[in-house]
């Protein structure tokens, strides 16, 4: 994965003083190298696809996953500072419902997947109209609320949903509407869908929705009295967030098969997008994909080495980066490189704690 | 006289059983500056904040080109072209000085493409005067565009050669004009200033009293909340008192600030034969000022925000 701040181009570089003309607009290498870095990184994906045994192929699957997811928090909780605790509500209820049109309407997985990111970003659209005017620790509280409310919603209608039981989405015999795609077919999967993600926050943090996102962050009533319509922006970045999260629980609930709703709506995933998004850096473009790899790399390893204290381990890990990089890796690289002063103590006393 | 751009009648809004403002009336003439004065707590900031739908009115209007835009949201307000300063600075910390103002240029005031910032001479009021509230939404410019723009924008208010700085990496004097320069960026019709001159030194205010003059003589509207009296007397063109909400008086500069009425809000009675008082900058601050007046000061709410 490519280490280059790719955040930079959004915000120019503070406290360069150099040409005039690149104070407001960055050179075109700064603007194009992001987009090569990340044609790069999904090429260098599939060869690294040709150089690993099945179980390696999994796990580095899954590793991609929580890219994207890492991705899709960013945009709510990293550019506009909504910290949303219910995000595996979208994942969850976007595994759902495409595990049950494909169970029930034999719809095809390529059908179903873009159906329950439109699902699932109507409804994140919804909720988000009237929860977005709370902030800070009760828009946090309430999506929790969310989530768990979509988990009972779905564990109380067996029906359409196999309830507690879970629900297994035909994938073999002649009745599949998608044959399932195989170890190598969702690495792919997760490998493009990493890659798009990537390129939608790319487009965000460049475009004039990633300055309305950030001013929103920064102070709500300022960005309103700039012209920004909070409301509106606040819940296109949730239904988008939301939308694409739930692409990525289709994906999962197909390469499952089998899904339960303890396992889809489990708020560990939540806990881990966030902390993936706070140790990458929130509201850069690489932060995430570096948090991400990071501690499901990290998470991977302590399970196969150490099966016993793995969870106790990584626990310690994240402690141990929080306080030593209170403001992600990302804005650690940027400040250390912009004030020449490369000691991580020198960035715990910048924000301290 | 022309018509007013901004006008509002009978404003009023409580605060639970405060009375923040109540009643208040006044008219924003183009190349016009009213200047705003009364104690701490007199309804200035609310004021503001009524004008510019960050909070909404319990009763009253205001009329922006003769449209009723009472309740309407800050951001249509600000896209109508009415921009505004915040007494506490609110840069977005999270981007250049530069970048700071782009937002505004990108979400503000909409105007064909190519046209500039800062409202230069003429650029205001004549072409867009009388469209108002209900004006379309023209196309979006480039990000190109208002990068340049913005640019125009800080050097006009002196900041240009700080332009890649970090809004925390500025002094109070130029976080005050990053404010100024935000609303400019969204080259308004309009401008309300809630306190620019607070905390800057003397030989800071001139300069930031010929910048807001030159506004004025591009045709700007402008309201200035102020303690600073000398500044009010050199600029203004209509001065407005607010006390306790209500509108004491209202007129020239000269003549409201020899006001005997005047002179006992901001002093109290004590000071009522003392000519000379008004020119204490900021005698409504001072918690040991005289408990003889008709409504010590010390004993007023803080302003509600």
């Amino acid at each position: 994965m490519p280490t280059v701040d790719t955040a930079a181009p959004a915000t120019g570089s503070p406290a360069r003083p150099s040409e005039p003309g690149s104070v407001l607009r960055p050179p075109r290498w700064r603007r194009t190298t992001p987009w090569l870095l990340l044609v790069l990184a999904v090429v260098a994906g599939f060869g690294l696809q040709t150089q690993l045994y099945t179980g390696q192929e999994r796990t580095a699957s899954t590793i991609l996953m929580f890219v994207s997811l890492a991705v899709a928090w960013n945009l709510i909780g990293g550019y506009a500072g909504y910290a949303c605790f219910g995000q595996v509500g979208f994942f969850g209820l976007g595994g759902y419902t495409t595990a049950v049109l494909m169970t029930h309407a034999r719809l095809s997985f390529w059908l179903a997947l873009p159906a329950s990111a439109v699902l699932v970003g109507v409804f994140a659209a919804l909720i988000g109209a009237p929860l977005l005017r709370l902030r800070g620790h009760y828009f946090a509280v309430a999506m929790l609320g969310v989530a768990e409310g979509l988990r009972e919603v779905v564990t109380n209608v067996p029906g359409l949903t196999g309830g507690g039981a879970g629900i297994t989405v035909p994938t073999v015999d002649a009745g599949a509407p998608t044959r399932w795609l195989g170890n190598d077919g969702f690495y792919v999967l997760f490998l493009l869908l990493a890659g798009v993600l990537v390129g939608v926050g790319l487009l965000v943090s460049t475009s004039r929705a990633g300055y309305a996102l950030r001013a929103i962050n920064q102070d709500e009533d300022a960005a309103a009295a700039m012209g920004i319509n909070t409301t509106v922006a606040k819940t296109m970045a949730l239904a988008v967030s939301a939308a694409l999260t739930g692409a990525v629980g289709a994906a999962y609930a197909f390469q499952q098969v089998t899904i339960y709703p303890e396992r889809l709506f489990d708020v560990d995933i939540t806990v881990l997008m966030v902390v993936m998004v706070m140790l990458g850096g929130a509201g850069t473009v690489i932060g995430p994909v570096i948090g991400a790899v990071a501690v499901a790399f990290a998470s991977e390893w302590l399970r196969q080495h150490y099966p016993l204290v793995h969870t106790f381990l990584l626990g310690g890990l994240i402690i141990a980066a929080v306080i030593l990089l209170p403001q992600g890796f990302t804005t650690y690289v940027h400040d250390a490189v912009r004030t020449r002063r490369f000691s991580p103590l020198a960035n715990l006393r910048r924000y301290r704690l | 006289m022309t018509a007013p751009i901004l006008a509002a009648r009978g404003l009023s809004r409580r605060f639970g059983g405060l009375r923040a403002t109540h009643s208040v009336d006044l008219d924003l003439y183009p190349g016009q500056i009213l200047g705003v004065i009364g104690p701490n707590g007199a309804g200035k900031s609310t004021l503001i904040n009524l004008l510019t739908g960050h909070l909404r009115p319990h009763a009253g209007t205001v009329l922006l080109d003769g449209h009723d835009v009472t309740g309407k949201r800050p951001w249509h307000i600000a896209q109508a072209g009415v921009a505004r300063t915040f007494q506490i600075v609110k840069p977005f910390r999270g981007m250049t000085v530069a970048d700071n103002v782009v937002v505004a240029g990108l979400y503000g005031a909409r105007g064909p493409a190519g046209t500039t910032t800062g409202a230069p001479a003429g650029a205001v009021g004549g072409r867009r005067s009388g469209t108002g509230a209900a004006r379309p939404r023209a196309g979006r410019r480039t990000l190109a565009a208002v990068r340049r723009d913005a640019l125009e924008t800080l050097e006009r208010v002196g900041l240009a050669d700080k332009a890649h700085l970090a809004p925390a990496e500025l002094s109070v004097a130029d976080a005050r004009r990053l404010e100024l320069a935000k609303a400019l960026g969204l080259r308004p019709r309009v401008l309300l200033l809630d306190e620019v001159l607070a905390g800057l030194r003397p030989g800071e205010i001139g300069p930031a009293l010929e910048l807001i003059g030159s506004l004025r003589r591009d045709g700007l509207a402008l309201l200035m909340v102020e303690h600073v009296m000398s500044a009010i007397s050199a600029v203004c063109d209509q001065v407005l008192v607010l006390h306790q909400g209500e509108v004491l008086t209202t007129g020239e500069p000269t003549a409201v600030l020899s006001d005997q009425r005047v002179i006992a809000v901001y002093l109290g009675t004590r000071f009522n034969q003392s000519g000379s008082a008004r020119r204490t900058p900021r005698g409504d601050s001072d918690p040991s000022s005289e408990q003889s007046g008709p409504a010590p000061l010390a004993e007023r709410e803080e302003e509600p925000r």
